[in-house]
């Protein structure tokens, strides 16, 4: 019943020149839900339109769905539900005729597709809309009827193209916990597209990170988050504080304090390191027990916790958060100690090899 | 429309300059400003509607009632056989040139805005210059071209030995007409055409929908609102247009020239009165029609004319 995705050796090179996607191999298990998540420009719409057969990989490239070769199959013989950000309603039916439009092309009898159009809307819970016509629906709504179309064609894989990015904050939290059911209800192949983090973690099965063209880690959310294979996916999911270290005897030196490797940093070899964390990778202590001392730039109040700017650290300010009941001002003085399970390390020179380090010594 | 329901419902925050800005240019600012001072503003535009339409359209009407049939003179042009054929020669003609202009400029317009390549403005430059061309201009280009001297009967006349020459009857106006459409036309089209989501015709394929469905469920009805609108444009046009006819034969039957002969050769001035009367109410009908079918939005107020 699910659909098993492969692509082989895709790359993708517009006719401009531009090498959108250098080649890559992913592979989708039936079922699964996977999300591409990268910067703009990384080429994660790229990959969902080959998918989708909007795009047709450079030559030697192979899609197979369940083992048949798609590669070459237009994007209406192919069977894919697709989702736009810009929702791509068709503005002349109404919200009924919208998610009937697969099955009406599809030559689904009256009857059949009456039921079918129902159930979808119920499932979507917009059953009381079925008669409206899209510019009376708000962005939710109209999102809604988007996935109730996309699905009532049975698809053998649901493409979703930054979904919620048009939606307000609080709507898209409440439409992704939405869409994460509805995906593990269907037990329906997916592929979500989107930029952002915390939606990449709620959702995926599996996350593919992408950085210009590339696929810069696959793995699954915790992986992701907890064990970042290079500083652009730390940086990308959140661990975006870096300061500068040393691999001194299997020790990791940063300024004055000298740790046990953190989990990643047995494997580093002699010599400098770049050193990320989030938020928490440092906290505030008193002098005499402090690594490093620095400025408090700008603080804002989160509510659980608070978040101060400190600059004189590292090359570039800190974030680092606090107990939200310290009276912090900016200007002050601030001392803080490294949270050494919190770090993640790589190799200084933005993730060469170890080999290459020549850099200065701090 | 919009100007109507805000003189209505606007009676707050009298803020002088930016309602009056606003009522202008439509906006639906919850009504400000006075009524009395933006009927002012409107007195000049109510006055030129009155000294050139209204008063010239009174004075018409009653030429007919004054003439020596009466009232009964608007059927003459149901009843007379000359001035019946010259009107239906004159609907059909229309309406062809209307459906050939929607026809051909659709596929040149959506054409234009879907691809980039080398002389794409060039062409657009051309295909838009007759919208600066008086109707003359293009009757003559029509006898250049079809005309007894013309470059269509030169050309015939070595191929075949025989002239083909069309620019003196109804098939040089239709041509004319066409040539003058265009440029409305197309640029309707084109300005339609870049409105048009392209996600919307990948997500009617991603539902299966071959070319054709995308085409009829997806371009037209996003085309529509342009189309109606330049093809009314373009209907009312052809309706009224006399120069074009005038510059290629005095004969040519439609209902312009039918009006210019009986008022100048025959002093007929009630029947040239009715029949301009009966001209302007059906052309006024078929853009009354097309707006009751696609609503106020479409922008129906003919630019020039031939």
């Amino acid at each position: 019943m699910t659909t098993q995705i492969q692509l082989r050796d895709c790359a993708k090179t517009f006719a401009d020149g531009t090498r959108a996607l250098a080649p890559f191999d992913l592979t989708i298990e039936g079922g699964e839900t996977i999300v591409l998540l990268g910067p703009s420009g990384c080429g994660k719409t790229t990959i969902l339109r080959m998918i989708a057969g909007l795009e047709f990989p450079d030559a030697g490239g192979k899609i197979t769905f369940d083992g048949d070769d798609v590669t070459h199959q237009s994007i209406e013989k192919r069977r894919v539900g697709m989702v736009f950000q810009s929702y791509a309603l068709f503005p002349n039916m109404t919200v009924a005729q919208n998610v009937a439009y697969g099955l009406k092309v599809h030559g689904v009898a009256r009857g059949e597709s009456d039921a079918r159009v129902k159930a979808m809307l119920e499932m979507m819970h917009i059953e009381m809309l079925a008669d409206r016509a899209i510019d009376q629906l708000s962005g939710g709504q109209r999102q809604r009827v988007a996935l109730a179309r996309a699905i009532a064609v049975q698809p053998r894989v649901l493409l979703l193209d930054e979904p919620l990015t048009a939606l307000d904050a609080k709507l898209r939290v409440r439409l992704r916990t939405e869409i994460n059911a509805l995906l593990r209800k269907l037990g329906i192949t997916a592929v979500y597209v989107t930029h952002d983090q915390e939606e990449a973690m709620a959702l995926g099965d599996k996350i593919v990170v992408m950085q210009k063209g590339k696929i810069a880690q696959i793995g699954t959310p915790h992986d992701i988050y907890q064990k970042p294979q290079n500083p652009f996916v730390a940086d990308f999911v959140g661990a975006s504080n870096r300061l500068g270290g040393q691999m001194r005897d299997g020790k990791l030196h940063i300024g004055p304090g000298v740790f046990d490797g953190p989990g990643n940093a047995h494997s580093l070899h002699h010599g400098p390191v770049d050193v990320f964390f989030r938020a928490d990778g440092l906290s505030t202590c008193d002098l005499e027990n402090a690594h490093f001392s620095g400025d408090v730039a700008a603080v804002s109040y989160l509510g659980e916790r608070l978040r101060l700017t400190v600059s004189g650290i590292g090359e570039m300010p800190l974030i680092i958060d606090t107990d939200p009941d310290h009276a912090i001002a900016p200007g002050s003085k601030i001392h803080c100690r490294v949270n050494p399970d919190r770090l993640t390390v790589f190799p200084a020179d933005g993730g060469n090899s170890s080999a290459s380090a020549s850099a200065t010594v701090i | 429309m919009s100007l109507l329901q805000n003189m209505k419902g606007g009676r707050s925050r009298p803020s002088f300059p930016s309602s009056i800005v606003a009522r202008i240019f439509g906006q639906a600012t919850p009504g400000a400003g006075s009524p009395a001072i933006l009927f002012l503003l409107m007195v000049p535009g109510l006055v030129i509607v009155a000294a050139f339409f209204l008063i010239p359209m009174a004075l018409v009407a009653m030429r007919v009632a004054d003439g020596p049939d009466g009232l009964a003179t608007y059927f003459v042009i149901l009843t007379n056989e000359r001035y019946f054929a010259s009107l239906v020669q004159t609907l059909v003609m229309s309406a062809g040139v209307t459906l050939c202009a929607l026809i051909l400029c659709g596929i040149c317009g959506l054409f234009l805005v879907r691809n980039r390549f080398f002389g794409r403005n060039m062409i657009t430059a051309l295909l838009t210059l007759p919208l600066s061309f008086p109707g003359t201009v293009v009757g003559f280009m029509v006898i250049m071209l079809a005309g007894r001297q013309g470059a269509i009967g030169a050309m015939t006349d070595a191929v075949f030995g025989d002239k083909l020459v069309f620019a003196y009857n109804i098939s040089g106006l239709f041509i004319g007409y066409l040539y003058f459409s265009i440029p409305r036309v197309i640029l309707a089209v084109m300005a339609s055409a870049e409105k048009l989501d392209p996600q919307l015709e990948e997500a009617a394929r991603s539902l299966g929908a071959p070319t054709w469905r995308v085409v009829k469920d997806v371009i037209l009805p996003g085309l529509m609102p342009g189309l109606i609108s330049s093809g009314a444009i373009c209907f009312a046009t052809a309706m009224g247009a006399f120069g074009t006819a005038f510059t290629l034969a005095t004969d040519i039957d439609v209902l312009p020239m039918v009006i210019y002969t009986e008022f100048t050769r025959n002093a007929n001035v009630a029947v040239a009165a009715a029949l301009s009367i009966a001209l302007g109410a059906m052309t006024w009908a078929v853009l009354a029609a097309v707006r009751f079918f696609v609503g106020n939005s479409a922008d129906l107020s003919p630019r020039g004319g031939a």
